[in-house]
């Protein structure tokens, strides 16, 4: 199988990273302990150049910085979105397949800092829409944020496999969505849109009436279905499995993404495989992340072969990591 | 039999030419937008030995390449220090006559297409991969990727990239296919035991010199003047690759060459200081675009191989070109594919 290997902040302004550093580059083997050249994934730029042309040092690393909230909305008692106005800059950053930012209450300490997928970047008025669900420690202390937040960005790593759906032209991609991980699918389908393509949502409500982002998929164009896709065994409907396989048939889609929790990707792209071996998969990225460097190690999965993968910085091809017995 | 020769340099337009002769269905496949490699600033050809080397290689029924070189020709019967009765062919028109004659051939071809990864079936290659996934099946493979860069290499072992005619920022860095294949990769060293060495010519824009300069290296081909005492490097002479133009000739001398462009025969110059030298006023370089400060380095990557060229611990890998060992010059890279 092609062996797909990227580091999002390859050749960006962050990068050489500190990674690059202490010897462990994603993608440049001179900067991963060899002593030649064998680039794993080429983009445009050496980053063994860049790093030496730095002083051997890594670029500055993104920070915190304090943004105003001007809405705060709750969609559900537990599902709260918040519009933030940002710089220009970072709304234009932001405004990217996979975007996402830390988020942070100014009084709480760095750990509380929380990896938060973009659903808008209103490149306009330069307002972000986040949309947050309370879930354990760190998103609680986020709701508690009133007039201000803590934002640092921009990170691009929010959905694996992001070379599918930046390739797809006057194509069609079909979006298979459940809970809070639609929100960085909306971003996702503006930009499938833009390159004018037709996009299917099958949007799970979850507890809700509706999924929250459904008046985002509407009105950026996109066909939209509610459904329920789990049974109570937790498995995909025969349903829906029905439906996936005649719109399949019709679409002929070439890249389905998968946004929910892992666990709803590994039933999605397997069941889909089964189908079509050669759709191609994008999927929401799960990872638990602290850093947002690839230096904690708390995003740490492993892929084919056992080889560790550094997920909030690496792209990898969603098939290695959650088809069966490959 | 499908036969898929990886790097369009003068030895993979040989190794396909040779494999069409014998009846295969061959794909050429190149990373950038042109064929030749190196070939598109060399120039050089039959001085000294290689003379006889180009007539047996005719005479052999593998002279194409030779013939379409002696077509290009600027001028015959050159001589320089050190060297008698070279050809020069002209690097402008090389390229298109060679892409002709594949394509006359029925040679196909993919241009701006990077391999990237092999498959592999126990000691074989099932196929390669090309830098977007697209996977190309074969029979037998031929490696003609050469052994110069790609980018942290000329930085780690030279003086940085100067933007030579290899282009690595704008089509992606060569690899080596036979380590992807599990074959660790033979390197040149030097004498200071660093590891490889540095491309020997530049090419200055002809139009940058003096009247005087132009029209005798029109006319004879050559143009020889004296480096001033104080500018004369002789430390230069250890880093090139090519030996056979490493006397001491070469360090005290300005020797251009007319290949189409006026061909240094030093790895660098700075410019201030070859601006000093009477006719060079308003020179420019050509080739490496940053000549003043750097060229490419090379022998970074050899595969270990048999004498019938064969990749050692792969079946169906071949090498040709400088891949297959320190050879010099395009003469010698054109029967390292025919013998296989």
């Amino acid at each position: 199988m092609f062996k797909y290997i990227d580091c999002i902040d390859a050749g960006s302004p962050y990068c050489p990273c500190e990674l690059a550093s202490k010897g462990e580059c994603i993608i440049c083997s001179q900067l991963h302990g060899k002593e030649f050249c064998d680039c794993l994934n080429w983009k445009g730029t050496c980053i063994y150049q860049e790093f030496l042309w730095n002083g051997c040092k890594s670029k500055k690393i993104r920070e915190f910085k304090k943004f105003k909230i001007e809405k705060r909305e709750y969609f559900r008692e537990d599902i709260l979105k918040l519009d933030i106005k940002v710089n220009k800059e970072l709304s234009r950053d932001l405004n990217n397949i996979g975007a996402f930012v830390f988020l942070k209450n100014e009084k709480d300490a760095e750990f509380f800092s929380t990896p938060i997928s973009i659903l808008n970047s209103d490149i306009e008025t330069d307002i972000i829409t986040v949309v947050i669900k309370r879930e354990g420690i760190k998103s609680k202390a986020l709701f508690e944020c009133e007039d201000e937040i803590l934002v640092k960005g921009p990170y691009f790593n929010g959905i694996q496999g992001q070379k599918y759906l930046n390739e797809l032209k006057n194509n069609s991609c079909l979006i298979l969505s459940r809970g809070i991980a639609s929100a960085p699918a909306v971003l996702a389908a503006k930009k499938l849109k833009i390159n004018k393509n037709e996009v299917y949502v099958f949007l799970d409500r979850g507890r809700s009436r509706q999924n929250f982002s459904k008046p985002y998929f509407l009105s950026l164009g996109c066909i939209v279905e509610d459904v329920s896709f789990l049974n109570t065994d937790g498995e995909l409907k025969y349903e829906y499995k029905k439906q996936i396989e005649q719109l399949i048939k019709k679409w002929n889609f070439k890249t389905v993404l998968s946004a929910g929790s892992d666990d709803f990707h590994e039933k999605v792209i397997n069941f889909i495989y089964g189908i079509d071996k050669y759709i191609n998969f994008a999927t929401v990225n799960n990872s638990t992340m602290c850093c947002g460097e690839g230096i904690c190690g708390s995003c740490i999965i492993k892929g084919r072969n056992n080889v560790k993968i550094r997920a909030c910085k690496q792209q990898y091809n969603p098939k290695e990591v959650f088809l069966r017995g490959i | 039999m499908k036969v898929v020769v990886i790097g369009g340099g003068w030895s993979g337009c040989a190794a396909a030419l040779e494999a069409k002769k014998c009846g295969a269905d061959v794909l050429l496949i190149e990373r950038t937008d042109m064929l030749l490699g190196l070939g598109n600033v060399g120039g050089i050809m039959r001085n000294n030995g290689r003379y006889t080397a180009a007539q047996e290689m005719i005479e052999l029924g593998g002279g194409d390449l030779f013939e379409l070189a002696d077509k290009c020709a600027r001028h015959k019967n050159v001589e320089f220090p050190g060297h008698k009765h070279a050809t020069l062919y002209d690097v402008i028109k090389m390229e298109p006559t060679v892409r002709r004659y594949l394509l006359e051939k029925n040679i196909n071809i993919l241009f701006e297409a990077r391999v990237v990864d092999v498959e592999l079936e126990r000691n074989s290659i099932k196929g390669i991969y090309l830098y977007d996934g697209t996977f190309i099946e074969g029979d037998v493979f031929i490696e003609t990727t050469g052994s110069t860069g790609p980018m942290g290499n000329c930085l780690r072992y030279g003086k940085g990239c100067s933007m030579c005619i290899l282009r690595c920022p704008s089509y992606g860095p060569r690899i080596s296919i036979s380590k992807r294949a599990g074959v660790e990769d033979i390197l040149g060293m030097r004498g200071d035991d660093s590891y490889g060495a540095m491309s020997g010519s530049c090419k200055l824009n002809k139009e940058s010199l003096s009247d005087e300069i132009r029209e005798s290296l029109e006319r004879d081909g050559v143009y020889i003047i004296e480096i001033p005492k104080e500018d004369v490097n002789l430390e230069k002479l250890n880093m090139k690759v090519c030996q056979q133009y490493a006397l001491k000739e070469f360090a005290e001398n300005i020797v251009l060459l007319d290949t189409g462009h006026a061909k240094l025969m030093t790895s660098y110059y700075p410019l201030e200081k070859l601006r000093k030298i009477p006719g060079f006023e308003n020179v420019r370089f050509e080739d490496p675009y940053s000549g003043g400060k750097a060229n490419s380095i090379r022998y970074l990557s050899m595969a270990p191989r048999d004498n019938s060229m064969k990749v050692t611990g792969v079946d169906n890998l071949f090498v040709g070109g400088e891949k297959s060992g320190l050879f010099v010059g395009h003469t010698e890279a054109f029967p390292t594919t025919l013998r296989q």
